[in-house]
């Protein structure tokens, strides 16, 4: 999700250096997307964790469950569900780096951010300065348990979104260099990951 | 076994068609106004009736209410009451309007009776009921002219009146004479209204039946209690009676209380409704709802559709419920706000000694080494 401005997501309900998961309770159209760029404050404000969003889950509710295992249901029950009951929504995030100041450090962060700390997603603007460097494209790689080059190509596709028209096409060329050498003991992933960073046209 | 008596309870079920009105009639008579059984009305007591089909669009309106009571030992003294409400326009596919209305009382005339001893939680229980009958009577307001079914989440019968003994009579008139007049207002608005009380666990069709077996000069308060039936629930009965959907025939309340609403045009009415398999709901109607057809088939088919997908209890009462909850940290939350209100006002807001002696003694006692 790039946006012109930042947007309150929702807050840390647990995290590690690694990264962290906010709990949050939005309407479907304002929930983030996968391999959106956000940001949650840490060391008291000094430093601000950059994620990546790796999985979005919708927590288990037995009144849900009753009705979704029934026949029976009505339109305006289904609707009450969805519109009305406000279910909590549960984002995780892959920590890629921070910002401490004005620099943006293509690193995991010294600490991870404190329970409750508000997460927002990454204006636009700030998407595009994070990913002026490609540095974080190893610390996605390396993440294990998680589908990492989708996630990649999600978050590419995003950044490159987050830029002029004209920027987009060479952004994706060079972040598909990049991604070359660092999987070049790999052909069948990297043929994958270059698959999915062929530019898109309309927002996401 | 209680179940082998089932098959001799509805043969006396069965049997009360058999007997002349006039010989029911003399029964029911001897039996007295004190006697808490069931009585019948025009249908026949064990005739059952299939699902209507509902009308293509009605509108389904639930309430439910939760209170907090007052703690003598809090900073501050209050109540609070929590209505919540759904509006469901059935057959428009959209999302339900929901409510929850809380409602804080702290004013002293509000807390305290006329002899200054802080108000009852039964009281502040049957206002609740009321302040429940109302959010109906309101939202009814707003569907008037079409066809509505305002569901509670109890009976209908105030359960307070029937505690009157142990309560200031004053209070008590106050909150049935509002009761009656939200009935009014909902019946002049059109809607049908309807308590459901979910695995009830009356006997008072049981004991008509068993009335029905009585030769009348053998009715009397010892062999009511001598019955065969006894232990054996209506429920039970129109478990083994009903196929998924049917309803029993409509019967009179016979509760005591029920005289105040028939002197108010509200007399209270019933019928048992199984929803799914294994699932009895009682449904309580005034007589104005029971004596016209379009509302009753109302109140069964809208019943029935709404409890399709809950396992035979009614979905919107569940929701109303859960919009109407206080949870254990919103109730600590009013309290702490009120004490900063108290405060601002220069009334530091102390809990009691004891409520804090209690305090120190519930938390974590062991040390860790």
């Amino acid at each position: 999700m790039t946006t012109s401005a930042s947007t309150l997501i929702g807050r840390v309900t647990r995290c590690s250096l690694r990264g962290f998961v906010g709990a949050l309770r939005l309407p479907e159209p304002n929930v983030p997307i996968f391999g959106a760029f956000c940001t949650a404050e840490a060391q008291q404000g000094t430093s601000h964790v950059v994620g990546l969003i790796y999985d979005i889950t919708i927590q288990d509710d037995e009144f849900a469950r009753q009705i979704a295992t029934t026949e029976g249901v009505s339109e305006e029950q289904i609707a009450d569900q969805q519109q009305n009951r406000q279910i909590p929504i549960e984002v995780s995030a892959l920590a890629v780096g921070y910002r401490r100041g004005n620099r943006y450090q293509q690193a995991l962060p010294p600490q991870p951010p404190l329970s409750l700390a508000p997460i927002y997603s990454l204006p636009s603007a700030e998407v595009v300065a994070f990913t002026q460097d490609l540095a974080f494209l190893p610390l996605v790689l390396s993440a294990g348990n998680l589908p990492v080059d989708e996630l990649l190509a999600a978050a590419l596709q995003q950044a490159a979104l987050a830029r002029p028209q004209a920027e987009r096409r060479p952004f994706l060329l060079e972040a598909g260099r990049v991604c070359s050498r660092l999987m070049a003991d790999d052909l069948g992933r990297l043929d994958t990951l270059l698959q999915g960073l062929r530019p898109v046209e309309s927002g996401a | 076994m209680l179940a082998s008596r089932l098959p001799g309870l509805e043969a006396a079920l069965t049997g009360l068609n058999d007997l002349e009105a006039q010989a029911l009639a003399a029964r029911l008579a001897k039996a007295g106004d004190r006697w808490p059984g069931a009585r019948p009305t025009q249908e026949p007591p064990s005739l059952s009736y299939d699902p209507p089909s509902p009308p293509a669009a009605y509108h389904l309106l639930a309430a439910d209410g939760s209170q907090i009571h007052p703690d003598r030992h809090a900073g501050a003294p209050f109540y609070l009451i929590n209505i919540g409400s759904l509006q469901v326009n059935v057959g428009s596919g959209t999302a339900p309007r929901i409510h929850s209305r809380p409602v804080l009382f702290h004013d002293p005339a509000d807390l305290y009776d006329e002899y200054g001893g802080l108000i009852s939680n039964e009281l502040i229980n049957g206002r609740r009921d009321a302040a429940e009958l109302g959010e109906l009577a309101r939202l009814a307001k707003g569907t008037a002219g079409q066809p509505t079914l305002a569901l509670l989440d109890n009976g209908l019968i105030l359960w307070l009146v029937l505690q009157v003994r142990d309560q200031p009579r004053r209070p008590v008139d106050e909150v049935l004479q509002r009761y009656m007049g939200h009935l009014t207002a909902l019946r002049r608005h059109g809607a049908a209204v309807a308590g459901v009380i979910d695995r009830p666990r009356h006997a008072n069709v049981v004991g008509l039946a068993h009335l029905g077996e009585l030769p009348v000069e053998s009715i009397n308060d010892a062999n009511h209690k001598a019955s065969p039936y006894l232990g054996l629930t209506d429920r039970a009965l129109f478990n083994r009676r009903l196929a998924a959907g049917q309803r029993s025939a409509v019967f009179v309340h016979g509760s005591p209380v029920n005289r105040d609403f028939e002197a108010a045009g509200h007399q209270v009415h019933f019928y048992y409704l199984k929803t799914a398999e294994d699932s009895i709901l009682r449904v309580e109607i005034p007589v104005w709802v029971a004596s016209d057809a379009n509302l009753l088939d109302l109140t069964q088919a809208a019943i029935l559709a709404d409890a399709a997908a809950t396992n035979g209890f009614p979905y919107s009462l569940a929701r109303a419920h859960e919009l109407a909850v206080i949870r254990q940290a919103e109730r600590q939350q009013v309290e702490a706000m009120l004490a900063a209100a108290l405060l601002r006002h220069g009334l530091p807001a102390r809990p009691s000694t004891k409520s804090t002696a209690k305090r120190w003694l519930t938390g974590r006692r062991r040390h860790r080494v």
